[in-house]
């Protein structure tokens, strides 16, 4: 299913986010926050995702899969941009978020990846940092951030780096989706459902519902967890990799909604994945209830950056048949 | 058409090449060109067997948009190499290729490529913009022969230049390279 095309043709409204200034923005995500105002963190990068579909006829020189840093500067650096939307999903204000200097990076991913916004005793953009060990160690931050509306600035005022739960010893933590309005709360895992809360800098495990319903395919964090009626709902991807005639691990995503219970046990998901423009690598990073329609917002191939508001109603359908 | 238009009508008919260029000309234009890079690619991925015209357009402008990110030389040159070897007897690319040796000061190799261009090119297409008129392999030869010691090959070239139809800006630098020499 395209859902871009099914919520467009039910009274829905695609819009892109482009970010001025820059080449593109990808990953984005939105949040409505307290005062009302729509507000995503879009995430830029130094880089373009060069990736061949179809039968990858037109690769490039490294492959129909690359990220195409300059030649002379590895690094896949990462900036945060937070805008804020009128009701028709125009870009009203835009800001790059202004990040503590809190140390040297020292690995090629540099700067916070895919973060959600999520308004606790403040707001936050949460998201993986792999900068910090010269091997890539992911792990979440909680970045502490001050949204200034009068000259509309945002700046890190404070950031966490979140140890996993105990050993604390994976390699990469990410796609940890926060539970909105259950602060320090996230769904870690989605096979079978692991919630964790944060104390401190420590991650502690306090649900794994393994007599929950299992996807058959594991579904990876996408969007934050909110509520939509008597349920909690979430956006969660899966991937199914091949590999490309270099041997290079190459992937296609696909989306589903998945439904949980007030105890967050997943109590259903889509029977059918989705896509939003049938592309190859397409990825939701939020969502958010906006006047009884949803709001998804995602990114397609890492180099654009959409939101699109899906009338209320066929959301209902789609919980519907979660169930 | 607004971007909006364009990507709500390719939701309905994703791997269409002619919507898919539609959208990355448009992103294009307004200098998002990582958006671009991803429609472009999939105007030629899905549109090699339908639409050559709009493939070759692609890889070309694919090239343009690496080359204004910067230090990509290497995916700036594969993606004319592309065009070229996608349809060989079109002019465009031999254009592209020879130009991009020129920016980098690599004048043999411009002159090979404005030479070659001169020989194989049989058409171009003027309904896409790919920055290409009948006369500017010929002018890419002229300055690469200068720069390769061919002085009086230089002139004759640009001698032979000013009889065409030029644009402003071709006119200007070839009567200022003739004047210099």
């Amino acid at each position: 299913m395209n859902l871009v095309q099914k919520a467009v043709a039910q009274g829905g409204k695609l819009a892109p986010l482009a970010i001025p200034g820059t080449f593109g923005g990808m990953n984005p995500s939105v949040f409505i926050d307290p005062d009302g105002d729509i507000l995503v963190n879009v995430r830029v990068v130094n880089y373009i995702l060069f990736h061949s579909e179809n039968v990858q006829i037109f690769p490039s020189r490294w492959g129909p899969l690359a990220y195409l840093h300059p030649e002379k500067d590895q690094r896949l650096v990462t900036e945060n941009y937070v805008v804020r939307l009128n009701n028709d999903l125009n870009i009203t204000d835009c800001t790059k978020v202004e990040m503590l200097n809190l140390h040297e990076p020292i690995w090629e991913f540099v700067g916070l990846e895919d973060a959600r916004l999520v308004y606790w005793d403040g707001y936050y953009l949460i998201g993986v940092r792999r900068d910090t060990t010269t091997n890539g160690v992911g792990r979440m931050e909680l970045s502490k951030v001050e949204i200034n509306k009068n000259n509309w600035s945002v700046k890190e005022v404070s950031r966490t780096r979140i140890k996993a739960p105990q050993p604390d010893n994976s390699y990469c933590e990410k796609n940890w989706v926060p539970v909105i309005d259950r602060p320090f709360n996230f769904i870690k895992w989605h096979s079978p459902v692991e919630v964790v809360s944060v104390v401190g800098d420590q991650a502690m495990q306090d649900t794994l519902h393994f007599g929950g319903l299992k996807p058959e395919k594991d579904q990876r964090g996408s969007s934050q967890v909110i509520r939509w009626g008597d349920h909690y709902i979430s956006i969660t991807h899966e991937v199914d990799l091949f590999k490309n005639y270099l041997g290079q691990k190459d992937g296609i995503y696909n989306h589903r909604l998945c439904v949980y219970d007030d105890e967050l046990h997943l109590i259903g998901i889509s029977p059918e994945p989705f896509k939003f423009l049938d592309g190859r690598i397409e990825f939701c990073v939020g969502a958010a209830e906006h006047n009884g329609d949803l709001l998804i917002s995602w990114g397609f191939q890492d180099n654009a950056a959409f939101i699109l508001q899906v009338p209320g109603e066929l959301v209902n359908e789609m919980v519907a048949k979660c169930l | 058409m607004l971007i909006e238009t364009i990507i709500a009508d390719l939701s309905k008919d994703p791997f269409n090449p002619e919507l898919n260029f539609q959208a990355a000309v448009k992103y294009d234009s307004q200098n998002q060109i990582a958006s671009a890079v991803s429609f472009y690619l999939r105007t030629a991925e899905y549109g090699k067997d339908t639409h050559p015209s709009l493939v070759y357009a692609s890889l070309l402008r694919l090239a343009k948009c690496f080359e204004q990110q910067n230090d990509r030389l290497h995916t700036v040159s594969n993606c004319i190499l592309q065009a070229l070897a996608y349809l060989p007897y079109r002019s465009e690319a031999y254009f592209w290729m020879s130009r991009f040796f020129e920016r980098q000061r690599e004048y043999q190799e411009s002159y090979t490529w404005a030479e070659l261009g001169l020989h194989n090119g049989q058409k171009s297409d003027p309904t896409i913009d790919l920055e290409f008129t009948d006369y500017c392999l010929l002018f890419e030869k002229g300055v690469a022969a200068w720069w390769i010691g061919r002085k009086d090959e230089a002139v004759k070239i640009f001698n032979d230049l000013l009889a065409y139809d030029l644009t402003l800006e071709y006119r200007e630098s070839v009567v200022r390279n003739l004047a210099s020499i």
